[in-house]
């Protein structure tokens, strides 16, 4: 598919793929982290609680 | 600020974004937003993403206004962002620096994508130090984000960021000149030529600089078959948080060691240190400059004591180390008004850019209401070889008040430089300096420093 509009700036072949790589290959380590959760009591573990860090993280720079 | 561009007062820095642009009118900075970019700018200011990264510092504060646009057939709304007291570049930071712009960057992204949103550009020029923290200044830097859609900054963010970054903290610190080299960042297959071999280890690295330099060069001027793939949610922020790690294992200490005291090392007594200190206090405050330039500024002692007024200081040092200490001395006590510099006086930043006109030479970010130039002179006028004169003319041209410290060749700093080459430096005296001095400027005080061979002036240029 085509993104429209297209972009002002060339994102490049190369870095459009290698992108799409990594990307691919990171977004399966959130799908995880997002479901450990889930997981974790499978087994019995009991999930820490986690703050939203995003919107308290630049405050506190 | 760029020259303005002679018929609109279209400001050269900000010619490649369709969305809008810069224009100076009556000396005050205005930004056109297109019409083409409405619908962007409206979910901007409505989501509430806006507000959050104004509130947060991130986003420079600007008031819609009603000003005649400089091109009136594409606009949509004038907007007039907040002044920036003095415009930065990448190759003029220390490491820190630019590390904090790499991670507002991707805070700004992970930011826009809660709303529907993503950076469409990913330029370390978009990024100026406000109020002691990175904040964007462009405000048309968002658009919609589809989902599936790349991260179209992807390739900007690695060469702007990533590669310096990279560069500076594996290899060596003062590779982040190549920026002042390569206006769109780093070359990533020369990034990837430079850094150690045990770079191809660290996962971020490999993938995101050798991988992708890789990649850029196998793809050269291919077309990817209609974009092909497509990219979740989840994947680009699994791409933004593999960036994010990438950039915050980086590591650079200035001088091996944290915190190392530079003033340990100088030659002259506490009683000295503390006299200069109550001079450029006192002429601080008797002048009230708004925008303080020391030049030579080491870790930033003397900045501090000029900001007391309320000054702006801009505290420039060409020592990467001292330039590191004095942001994370900035950063550690949350100091608004004190922006560290790398800067090389023998050698400033040039105008750079296309026409050459993109980024303003250092001396053109000017003048400066009040120079300190303290401990420098000997170091121009000795090292560098500078006749007094042209140092004279030099600081006539930076500011209206200097505050200058002559070191005489009896001084132990001073008999260091001479020490293996020849005194070609007859007119190197306190007479000689005076006399050059008066030439391009009235010598309102001169005051021998308690305990020392040195005498501090405080001079008006004519």
């Amino acid at each position: 598919m085509h993104f429209a509009p297209l972009p002002y700036l060339d994102p490049g072949s190369g870095s459009f793929l290698i992108q799409l790589l990594i990307a691919t290959l990171l977004g399966l380590g959130v799908a995880i982290r997002a479901s450990w959760g889930t997981i974790s009591k499978w087994f019995g573990i009991k999930p820490k609680a986690k703050a939203d860090e995003e919107d308290d993280e630049a405050e506190s720079k | 600020m760029t020259k303005p561009n002679q018929n609109k007062g279209q400001l050269s820095a900000s010619f490649r974004d369709p969305s809008g642009f810069l224009f100076s009118r009556g000396g005050v900075l205005y930004r056109q937003v297109n019409r083409k970019y409405e619908q962007e700018y409206a979910r901007l200011m409505e989501s509430g993403l806006y507000e959050k990264l104004v509130k947060a510092g991130l986003l420079i504060p600007h008031v819609e206004v009603d000003q005649d646009p400089a091109a009136p057939d594409s606009v949509y709304k004038v907007i007039q962002p907040e002044r920036v007291p003095f415009i930065s570049y990448p190759y003029e930071w220390s490491f820190g620096q630019l590390k904090d712009a790499a991670l507002a960057t991707l805070s700004f992204q992970r930011r826009a994508l809660k709303v529907g949103m993503s950076l469409k550009d990913a330029s370390a020029y978009n990024i100026q130090f406000v109020r002691g923290k990175p904040t964007l200044i462009d405000t048309l830097s968002f658009e919609i984000y589809k989902e599936g859609q790349p991260w179209v900054a992807y390739r900007q963010f690695c060469q702007h960021f990533l590669a310096p970054l990279a560069l500076m903290a594996l290899k060596d610190v003062r590779l982040n000149q190549l920026m002042r080299v390569y206006i769109d960042g780093v070359p990533l297959d020369l990034a990837s030529d430079l850094l150690p071999a045990k770079t191809r280890f660290n996962f971020g690295l490999l993938t995101n600089i050798h991988l992708h330099a890789g990649a850029q060069k196998k793809y050269s001027g291919a077309e990817v078959k209609s974009r092909a793939g497509t990219m979740s949610k989840q994947a680009m922020t699994g791409l933004i948080d593999g960036l994010d790690s990438a950039i915050r294992k980086l590591d650079w200490k200035p001088g091996g060691t944290e915190w190392g005291n530079y003033y340990d090392i100088t030659n002259y007594s506490d009683a000295a240190f503390e006299h200069k200190k109550q001079l450029v206090g006192e002429w601080s405050a008797r002048m009230k400059p708004t925008l303080v330039w020391d030049l030579g500024a080491n870790n930033g002692v003397f900045s501090r004591v000029a900001g007391e007024t309320g000054a702006y200081v801009v505290s420039a040092d060409v020592d990467p180390t001292a330039v590191e200490q004095n942001y994370r001395q900035v950063k550690s006590a949350k100091e608004e008004n004190l922006l560290p510099l790398l800067l090389d006086l023998t050698n400033p930043s040039p105008s750079i850019g296309w026409a050459n006109e993109e980024r303003d030479a250092f001396g053109a970010r000017g003048p400066a209401d009040m120079v300190l130039a303290l401990a420098l002179i000997h170091h121009l006028a000795i090292s560098n070889n500078v006749p007094l004169p042209q140092v004279a003319d030099f600081f006539a041209k930076t500011g209206k008040w200097l505050v200058i410290e002559f070191v005489p060749k009896s001084d132990s700093q001073v008999q260091k430089l001479l020490v293996s080459r020849d005194d070609i430096f007859p007119t190197y005296t306190r007479e000689g300096f005076e006399t050059a001095f008066q030439q391009r400027f009235k010598i309102c005080e001169a005051v021998n420093v308690s305990e020392s061979e040195r005498v501090l002036y405080l001079m008006q240029s004519l």
